[in-house]
C-alpha cells in the first residue's frame, strides 16, 4: 500500500493545469507519477478512448512505469491495459508519425534505423570522404605526430573522429529541424571558403546519409522526433485529435528533455493543458550525447501559470551520505573556481524522510564514507577495489554492492579481474542477458549450419541445443563429455551423414550410454537443421527457435532477430549464412533493439543480486541504489574543473592545436545559419564546450554519490596516459570529510 | 447446388424473374447473392442460351469459384463455355484481336508491330529503366521509399488514371491540390509526373502496353469504334457482373454503355464492402448501374450469421460512431444477448509475445478439429498482413500437428527458393561469357541441391578443392584433382554425379548458348531429374522450374524490343536478384479448400466469398486492421472519381476512412463466419513494441456496451436497416 509522504501528497492533489516538480534522488518521483496516473484514470473522467500519456526517458522505464500503474489500478479494480500509454520520446514520436506517415513522405511500413546501422552508413560515407579528400582532411593534423603514431592516426583515430563528428553534426542538424536544402546550401557556403573544410565535409556526409535513408525507406531516431514535431505543426486536425486522445501528459525525467521534446509535449498539451513534468536538474547527465538541457525544466518551473513543487525528501541514503551530496551542491554553487560551473547543481538540498516513514533512511551509525587517497594507475585501482570487494562480500552476502565508473573499458577489465578471482559479479553494461543468451545460441547454430565441417562449430551447436533442453540447469558430465568428443571429430561428415564410416559407432561408448544417446539424438536434430539451410534467413531462425528456446521471451527475441535479419538480407542481398551469423552475434551487444522482451527490461533490480558485485557506468546506474558503492576513476580527465593542466576528451591530441573539431564545426554551423560565418574565431567554441562539460561532469559525480545507501568508497587513478591527477571535486570531498571528522587527515581508507 | 426449395425469398426473386431482363441485386455479404447468380447461370444454360453469349464479369479472378463450379457441372454443346473475365482480361483479349486498329487511333508509331502486354513485373522493370536515372539525379529525395516501392507507386498512379478515367498528365495536379502537408513535399509530385510521362512515352515508342494502357486504349480507342463494338455486342448478349462494388469506374462506365444493348444482365452489389479501394474499386460509382436496371432485388437477411455475432457487430459499429459523421453500421437491429452469450461466439484472448499468439492460434485450430470434430476446411486463420515469416511460423506449427493447410497468398519470390537458386547458379556457371561469378557458398548450396547424395559437409569439402577462390568467373575443377583421401570422404558416388554435372556444363558451353528458358528446360530434363540428382522425384522442383521458365519467357517477350538479345538472360538474373522480378505465383499447397485450414490475409479471405465455421484473427492489436496502405506518391481516395477538386485530404478524412475500413473489414469477416471467432491479441508485436490498435480497443468497448446494455436493457431502437447511420 502506497503511503505518500507530505510532499508527494501535495503532488497528488493535482487537479489539472501545468505543474513542474523538482525531485531529489530517491524521492520516489516515478512512484508518485505512477500513482498520479492511476488516480486520474480511477477518477473516471476520461472518455472511453482517452488516455493518460506518460513520457519517460528509456525503454526500461516504460516497463517499470507500466507495472507500477497496473499495480495501482489493480488495487482499484480498473480495466487493465487501457486508458494510459507509457512511451519514451522516440516511442511517442513513432506513434505520432505512424498516424499519418505520408505527411512525412513515408509509407506505413517505414523502417527505423538503429544507431548501429546509422553509424555504419555514416562511417562508410566518412571513410569515402577521407579517401577522396586526404589532403584537406589531414590538414587538420598536428604537425608533430611521429611516424609511428601517424599510421595509427590514419587507420584508427582520424576515421573514428570523422565518424563521431558526422554523427554529432547530423544529430544537431536534425535537432535544428534544418531541411536538406538548407544543409546543402551550408555545404556550398563552406566549400567556397577557406578554412571550413570540416563543415563542408559534415554537410556533404549528411546529404549522403539522407540519400541512403531514403533509398532504404528508413528514418533514424532523430528523424522520428523532428518528423513528429513537423506533423503536429503542419496538421491542426491531427494535433487536435491527439490532444483529445491525451488530455493528461505526465513527463518523467524531464531534466533530460530536449527542446524538441518540450515543443512536442507543449503542442500536445495545448496552451494551458494538463502537463506535469517531474525531474531532477542535478541528474541531467545526457547533454553530451543528446541535445537535452536541464535549463528547459528550470525555465518551465518559473513560467507563469505553472505550479512549482519540490520532492525534497529521500529515504535512500544515510544522513552522512546525504550531507556529502548536499555539500557537493553547496560547494559547487558557492565555491567552484569557474563561475559558470556554479549553476551546474541546483537546489533543493536532499532532506531525510520524517520519522515514522514506511521507508526510513538507513541507520547512520552503520554508515561509511571513505576515500582511497593514493596516486595509482587504473590497474592498481582495480586491484585494490577487487581486494576490498572480495573481503566485504565474505561478510555481506545479504547486501548489495556496485562498482561505478565513467568508462566501459574500466568496467570490462574489472569484470575479467573478478571472474579470474571467482568473485561473483554481474555486468550492467549493454544488453539484457535474455537477449545475449538467445542471440548467442542462434549465432552458434547459424555458424554451424554455415560451416558444418568445423568440429568447433559442431560442438558449439551441441552446447546450444543442450542448453535449450536443460533450460537453465547446469550441464552435466555427460554433456561435457559429448561436447568434448564432438570438438575432436575431425571428419564431421562421418558423424552427421555416415556413409562408409560412422564416427559415432566407432566411439568407445560402451560404458557411457547416456553420452551415446545424446550424440545420437543431436545428430538427428543437426541433420534437420542442415536440411533447413536453404530457407530464407528469417524462416530459418524461426525454424531453429523451436528447437532452441522454450521460454516465451526467448522465442520472442528469436522472432525479432528473424525480422532484423530479414531486413539485413534486403539491404545486403549478397549476404550468406556466415554473414547472418556474424550479424546475429552483433545483436548480443545491442540494447535498444531488444528491450521489451525480457523481465529484466522492467528495470534492473539490485536487490535481486545480493552478494554479487554489480559493475555499471554511472549513467546506467541512474535510478538505482546499492548498500555499498565504489565510485572509481575520479580524476581530472573524467571530472575536469577548468584548472590549468586539465585535459578534455573532446580535444584530440593528434589535431593541430588540440582542436575540439566537433565544437568548432557546430559553432560554424550556427554562424552559417545566422549568416555570420565570416566572423568565426577558432577556439572559442572549444572553450564554451569545456565549460559545458565541466558542469555535466559535476552532475555525473553527484549521481554517482547518491547511488549509495550506507557505504561510499571513492578513488581515483592516473588514467590511460598516466598523467591525470585527483579531480578537484574529490579533493573538496576529502577536505569536507576531514573537516567533519569522518575520515582522518591524509590516511588511506 | 441448392434445390429450389432451399432458396431464400430474395434468391427466388431473381430466379423467378424473366430471363430477358436487367436485374440489380444488392445486400450485405452472406445473403446468398452469388449463389442465386450461379443458379441463374444454370437456368440460362438450361433455357438454351448459347454459352458463348454469356459473359461473367468480375473484378478479380478469385471470385470466380461459384461460377466455375456451375460451368464445370454443366455439359455445354460444342462451341464454347461462358467466359469469365475481368475488365483487364476483356481488354487484353480485344486488343489482341483489333491491335492495328487500336494502335493507329491511339497514336502508336509502329502499329504494324505486335503489342507487348506488360505484366506487373515487366512494367516495373521498365519503370526502373525510366525512373532509375531520375533517382540517381536526386529526384524523389523528399520521400523515403525503396526504389521498387517507388516504381510500383508510379505505376499505380498510371493505373488509377486509366481506371478512374482522367488523363495521366493530371496526376501531379490532383495529388498536389489535395496535399495538406509541407509545401516542400509538393515538388515530389511533379517529379513523379515527369517519370510517369517519360514512361508513357517509352511505352508508346516500343508498343509496350502496361495495365493502364491496356485499359485506356481498349476503352478510348476500341470500344467506341464500330468494329470492336459490333463484335462485342454480337459476342456477348448476357452479362452477369458480380461484386460490382469491388470493380472500378472504368468497368462501370463500360457496363453503363453496354447494358442497354444486352438481352439480359444480372448485376450484384455488396453493401458495406469496397475492399479493393486501393486498387481503384469504387462502390459509389457502381451504384449508377442500379438506375438503369428495371428489376431490383434487395437481399435483407444474412443466411447464417449467428445472433451472437450479430449482437457483437451491432455493438462494435456503435463504438465507431461519431456525432455528425457518416458512420458505419447498417446491421439490422441486433438481438439482445448477454456478454456471456456473445463470448460463446466471439472471444478475445491476449498473449504477451508474438510466438505465443501463433501457438494459441494453432492450439485452437487443433482443438476445434480434434475435440469438436470440425473439418479443417471450416477453419480460417486470418491476419491483417501475412508476411512470409508469419506464414512459415503457422504452417510449420500446423504441419507438426499434421493439420493440412492452404495459404491464400503468393508463394515466396524466385530468389528465395532453393531449387531456383540452384538453377540460377548453374546458369551462371554454364555461361562464362556473362561474367557473373558464383559465390562459393552458393556453389556449395548448388552442389547439395543438385546432387542428391551430397550433404552440406561433403559439398563444402568438394567446393574447397574444386572451386577456385577467385572473384572472376571460372569453371570448377575436375573430380580427378581431388586426392584419394578426400575422394573417400566425399564418396565416389557423389564424385561421379559431380563429374556428370561438370561434363554436362562443359558440353553445353562448347555450343552456342540457348535461350535461357530452353537452357533450364534442358538442364532439368537431361540432368537434374535423373536418378542421383536432386530434382529426381521432387514434384515441387518441377513446379518451380516451370514457373522460372515461364517467368523468363514473359520477361524475354517484354524486353526483346528494347534489350540486346544476348543481354536478356543477364538482365533477367539481375532483375530477379534485385527483387524487380519475383514471379510470385499462387501455389496450390497440395490441399483443397475443403480439407485444409485456410491461412490468409483478411482482405484476401473476404474476396474469396467463402464462409467458414470458425475464424481465428491474429494480431488484433495491430493498426494494420484499419490503416490504409500509406503510399507517399499515390492516393486511392484523391485519385478516385468521388474526389472533389479543391478538397484536401486531411486528418479528419483519414480517420473517417480508417473507421469505415475497420468496420467494413470486421463486419465483412463476421458475415463470413457461421460459428465462432477467436480474436488473438499479442501485447508486444514481433518487434517488441506494445500495440493496442483500434480493433482490439473497440472490441473491448463493444463488450463493455453489451455488458452495460444487458445490465440496463433499453427499449429497442428503431431499425437502422439499409442506410449508413
Amino acid at each position: 500500500m502506497f503511503e505518500p509522504r507530505p510532499a508527494q501528497k501535495r503532488i497528488l492533489e493535482y487537479n489539472g493545469g501545468r505543474m513542474g516538480i523538482s525531485a531529489v534522488p530517491g524521492s520516489g518521483k516515478t512512484h508518485t507519477l505512477s500513482a498520479l496516473a492511476a488516480q486520474i484514470i480511477s477518477a473516471g473522467t476520461l472518455a472511453e478512448d482517452q488516455e493518460v500519456l506518460v513520457v519517460t526517458l528509456v525503454n526500461s522505464a516504460v516497463a517499470n512505469f507500466t507495472q507500477r500503474v497496473e499495480s495501482f489500478l489493480k488495487d482499484r479494480g480498473t480495466l487493465p491495459g487501457f486508458q494510459y500509454r507509457v512511451r519514451t520520446l522516440h516511442g511517442l514520436a513513432n506513434d505520432i508519425v505512424s498516424e499519418r506517415p505520408s505527411i512525412a513522405g513515408l509509407a506505413n511500413d517505414y523502417s527505423i534505423l538503429d544507431e548501429r546501422d546509422a553509424t555504419q552508413i555514416i562511417s562508410a560515407a566518412a571513410s569515402a570522404w577521407y579517401r577522396s579528400h586526404v589532403e584537406q582532411v589531414e590538414a587538420y593534423l598536428a604537425p608533430d605526430i611521429s611516424q609511428n603514431q601517424m599510421w595509427k592516426v590514419r587507420k584508427e583515430h582520424l576515421p573514428k573522429l570523422l565518424r563521431e563528428l558526422s554523427v554529432a553534426f547530423i544529430r544537431t542538424v536534425k535537432d535544428k529541424q534544418l531541411s536538406e536544402e538548407q544543409v546543402a546550401e551550408i555545404a556550398e557556403l563552406a566549400r567556397q571558403r577557406d578554412g571550413f573544410h570540416a563543415l563542408y565535409m559534415c554537410a556533404s556526409i549528411y546529404g549522403d546519409y539522407q540519400r541512403a535513408l531514403h533509398y532504404r525507406g528508413a528514418v533514424d531516431f532523430d528523424d522520428l522526433i523532428r518528423l513528429a514535431l513537423a506533423a503536429l505543426r503542419q496538421d491542426d486536425q491531427l494535433l487536435s485529435r491527439l490532444r483529445q486522445r491525451w488530455p493528461y501528459i505526465l513527463e518523467d525525467e524531464a531534466q533530460d528533455s530536449s527542446l524538441l521534446q518540450q515543443e512536442i509535449l507543449e503542442l500536445l498539451s495545448g496552451g494551458s493543458g494538463n502537463w506535469v513534468r517531474v525531474g531532477d536538474p542535478n541528474q541531467a547527465i545526457y547533454a553530451t550525447f543528446t541535445t537535452a538541457n536541464p535549463r528547459f525544466l528550470r525555465e518551465f518551473m518559473q513560467t507563469p501559470g505553472v505550479t512549482p513543487r519540490d520532492l525534497p525528501e529521500s529515504g535512500r541514503s544515510t544522513q552522512s551520505i546525504i550531507n556529502l551530496a548536499n555539500h557537493i551542491i553547496t560547494w559547487t554553487r558557492k565555491q567552484h573556481p569557474i563561475p559558470s560551473a556554479r549553476t551546474a547543481l541546483d537546489l533543493p538540498l536532499i532532506q531525510p524522510v520524517l520519522p515514522g516513514d514506511a521507508n526510513p533512511n538507513p541507520d547512520d551509525a552503520a554508515s561509511l564514507v571513505r576515500v582511497l587517497d593514493r596516486k595509482q594507475e587504473p590497474e592498481e585501482e582495480l586491484l585494490r577495489v577487487a581486494d576490498s570487494l572480495e573481503e566485504w562480500l565474505k561478510h555481506n552476502s545479504d547486501k548489495t554492492v556496485a562498482m561505478l565508473s565513467s568508462l566501459n573499458r574500466h568496467l570490462e577489465k574489472m569484470s575479467e579481474l573478478l571472474k579470474s578471482r571467482g568473485i561473483p559479479a554481474i555486468e550492467l553494461l549493454r544488453s539484457t542477458s535474455a537477449t545475449r543468451r538467445a542471440a548467442g545460441q542462434l549465432d552458434n547454430v547459424l555458424r554451424f549450419i554455415a560451416n558444418p565441417r568445423e568440429s568447433s562449430n559442431l560442438a558449439s551447436a551441441f552446447t546450444a541445443w543442450r542448453a535449450a533442453i536443460l533450460n537453465k540447469e547446469e550441464p552435466g558430465d555427460d554433456d561435457a563429455s559429448a561436447a568434448a568428443r564432438l570438438r575432436k571429430c575431425t571428419h564431421t561428415e562421418d558423424y552427421l551423414y555416415p556413409q562408409m564410416r560412422d564416427w559415432l559407432a566407432d566411439q568407445p561408448l560402451e560404458d557411457a550410454p547416456q553420452v551415446e544417446n545424446l550424440l545420437s539424438s543431436f545428430r538427428s536434430t543437426a541433420r534437420i537443421w542442415l536440411d533447413a539451410a536453404s530457407l530464407p534467413i528469417d524462416e530459418l531462425v524461426i525454424f531453429l527457435a523451436v528447437d532452441l528456446f522454450t521460454q516465451p521471451a526467448d522465442l520472442a527475441v528469436a522472432h525479432k532477430i528473424a525480422a532484423l535479419l530479414r531486413s539485413a538480407a534486403v539491404l545486403n542481398p549478397e549476404w550468406r549464412l556466415s554473414d547472418f551469423s556474424r550479424e546475429a552475434a552483433e545483436y548480443t551487444t545491442m540494447e535498444r533493439k531488444f528491450t521489451g522482451f525480457s523481465e529484466e527490461d522492467a528495470g534492473f533490480d539490485p536487490s535481486l543480486h545480493k552478494g554479487r558485485a554489480v559493475l555499471a557506468t554511472i549513467h546506467k546506474a541512474k535510478g538505482l541504489e546499492w548498500d555499498r558503492v565504489y565510485l572509481t576513476a575520479l580524476n581530472n580527465y573524467d571530472f575536469p574543473s577548468g584548472a590549468e593542466g586539465d585535459e578534455y576528451m573532446s580535444e584530440r591530441w593528434f589535431l593541430k592545436g588540440r582542436l575540439n573539431l566537433q565544437a568548432e564545426v557546430l559553432a560554424q554551423l550556427d554562424l552559417a545559419l545566422s549568416g555570420q560565418l565570416d566572423s568565426y574565431i577558432e577556439g572559442e567554441a572549444a572553450y564554451a564546450d569545456r565549460l559545458h562539460y565541466i558542469n555535466e561532469r559535476l552532475r555525473v559525480l553527484y549521481v554517482g554519490v547518491t547511488r549509495a545507501r550506507s557505504e561510499l568508497l571513492l578513488s581515483w587513478n592516473t588514467g590511460l596516459q598516466k598523467r591525470s591527477t585527483e579531480a578537484l571535486a574529490l579533493t573538496e570531498i576529502k577536505d569536507y570529510l576531514v573537516a567533519n571528522g569522518i575520515i582522518p587527515a591524509r590516511r588511506d581508507a | 447446388m441448392q434445390s429450389p426449395m432451399e432458396f431464400t425469398s430474395d434468391q427466388q426473386a431473381i430466379l423467378t424473374s424473366p430471363l430477358h431482363i436487367r436485374t440489380w441485386a444488392e445486400g450485405t455479404a452472406g445473403c446468398g447473392k452469388s449463389t442465386a447468380a450461379a443458379a441463374r447461370l444454370q437456368q440460362m444454360a438450361a433455357q438454351g442460351i448459347p454459352a458463348q453469349h454469356i459473359l461473367i464479369l468480375l473484378p478479380q479472378r478469385t471470385l470466380a469459384e461459384p461460377y466455375t463450379r456451375v460451368i464445370d457441372s454443366l455439359s455445354f454443346p460444342p462451341g464454347g463455355r461462358p467466359d469469365i473475365l475481368t475488365l483487364n482480361g476483356l481488354a487484353q483479349r480485344t486488343l489482341s484481336l483489333f491491335w492495328p486498329l487500336a494502335a493507329t487511333s491511339a497514336g502508336f508509331p509502329q502499329p504494324n508491330r505486335p503489342p507487348v502486354f506488360l505484366t506487373m513485373e515487366t512494367a516495373q522493370y521498365y519503370m526502373a529503366h525510366v525512373a532509375g536515372p531520375l533517382l540517381q539525379r536526386g529526384y524523389f529525395a523528399a520521400v523515403s521509399l525503396t526504389p521498387n516501392r517507388l516504381y510500383s507507386q508510379l505505376l499505380d498512379n498510371l493505373n488509377k488514371s486509366a481506371l478512374v478515367g482522367f488523363p495521366h498528365t493530371e496526376i501531379a495536379t490532383r495529388l498536389s491540390s489535395a496535399w495538406n502537408g509541407a509545401s516542400s513535399q509538393l515538388r515530389v509530385f511533379d517529379q513523379a509526373q515527369e517519370a510517369i510521362n517519360l514512361f508513357r512515352q517509352f511505352c508508346h515508342q516500343h508498343n509496350l502496353l502496361d495495365f493502364s494502357l491496356q485499359i485506356e486504349v481498349f476503352l478510348r480507342n476500341l470500344w467506341p469504334g464500330l468494329l470492336c463494338r459490333q463484335y462485342l455486342l454480337y459476342r456477348y448478349r448476357h452479362i452477369i457482373a458480380d461484386n460490382l462494388e469491388e470493380d472500378t469506374p472504368a468497368a462501370h462506365d463500360l457496363l453503363l454503355d453496354w447494358l442497354p444493348h444486352l438481352d439480359s444482365a444480372l448485376l450484384l452489389y455488396d453493401r458495406e464492402a469496397g475492399y479493393r479501394k486501393f486498387l481503384g474499386a469504387d462502390p459509389t460509382s457502381a451504384l449508377r448501374l442500379r438506375e438503369i436496371c428495371p428489376h431490383q432485388v434487395e437481399f435483407r437477411t444474412p443466411i447464417s450469421l449467428p445472433p451472437e455475432l450479430s449482437t457483437f457487430t451491432h455493438a462494435f459499429a456503435s463504438t465507431l460512431k461519431q456525432p455528425g459523421s457518416d458512420t458505419p453500421g447498417s446491421e439490422p437491429a441486433a438481438p439482445s444477448l448477454s456478454e456471456a452469450e456473445v463470448l460463446q461466439c466471439i472471444r478475445p484472448l491476449a498473449t504477451r509475445f508474438y510466438p505465443q499468439m501463433l501457438d494459441a492460434a494453432v492450439q485452437e485450430a487443433n482443438r476445434l478439429i480434434r475435440e469438436e470434430g470440425l473439418p479443417s476446411g471450416q477453419i480460417a486463420i486470418l491476419a491483417p498482413y501475412l508476411s512470409d515469416r508469419l506464414r512459415f511460423g503457422l504452417v510449420e506449427r500446423l504441419k507438426r500437428l499434421e493439420i493440412p493447410v492452404r495459404v491464400l497468398r503468393p508463394s515466396r519470390s524466385l530468389q528465395e527458393d532453393a531449387y531456383i537458386r540452384c538453377l540460377l547458379a548453374l546458369a551462371r556457371l554454364a555461361h562464362p561469357a556473362w561474367q557473373l561469378p558464383v559465390i562459393r557458398e552458393d556453389f556449395t548450396a548448388m552442389l547439395s541441391t543438385a546432387i542428391a547424395s551430397l550433404d552440406l559437409c561433403r559439398a563444402g569439402l568438394l567446393t574447397e578443392i574444386v572451386y577456385p577462390r577467385k572473384k572472376e568467373q571460372c569453371l570448377p575443377g575436375d573430380f580427378s584433382i581431388v586426392n584419394a583421401d578426400m575422394k573417400d570422404r566425399i564418396t565416389y558416388v557423389s564424385g561421379g554425379h559431380y563429374t556428370e554435372l561438370r561434363e554436362w556444363i562443359n558440353a553445353y558451353t562448347d555450343q552456342p548458348p540457348l535461350q535461357l528458358e530452353f537452357f533450364f528446360s534442358r538442364l532439368f530434363g537431361e540432368l537434374l531429374t535423373r536418378p542421383g540428382f536432386g530434382f529426381y522425384n521432387h514434384p515441387a522442383a518441377g513446379e518451380v522450374t516451370a514457373n522460372l521458365m515461364e517467368s523468363v519467357r514473359k520477361f524475354r517477350q517484354a524486353v526483346q524490343s528494347t534489350v540486346e538479345v544476348s543481354e536478356i538472360p543477364k538482365e533477367f538474373i539481375r532483375a530477379v536478384e534485385s527483387g524487380l522480378v519475383s514471379a510470385q505465383y499462387l501455389r496450390s499447397w497440395g490441399s483443397s479448400a475443403d480439407d485444409a485450414v485456410t491461412i490468409a490475409p483478411a482482405f484476401s479471405f473476404l474476396l474469396q466469398n467463402r464462409p467458414v465455421s470458425a475464424q481465428i484473427w491474429l494480431d488484433a492489436g495491430s493498426n494494420a486492421w484499419f490503416e490504409r496502405l500509406e503510399q507517399p506518391l499515390t492516393h486511392p481516395y484523391v485519385l478516385s472519381r468521388q474526389w472533389q477538386a479543391g478538397d484536401q485530404w486531411d486528418d479528419t478524412r483519414e480517420v473517417e476512412a480508417n473507421r469505415q475500413t475497420l468496420y467494413r473489414l470486421a463486419a465483412g469477416l463476421m458475415r463470413r463466419c457461421t460459428g465462432r471467432i477467436l480474436m488473438l491479441h499479442c501485447e508486444l508485436n514481433e518487434q517488441g513494441f506494445e500495440q493496442q490498435g483500434a480493433l482490439i480497443k473497440n472490441a473491448a468497448f463493444a463488450f463493455g456496451r453489451i455488458r452495460r446494455l444487458s445490465q440496463n436493457p433499453v427499449p429497442a431502437a428503431p431499425s437502422t436497416e439499409g442506410s449508413d447511420v
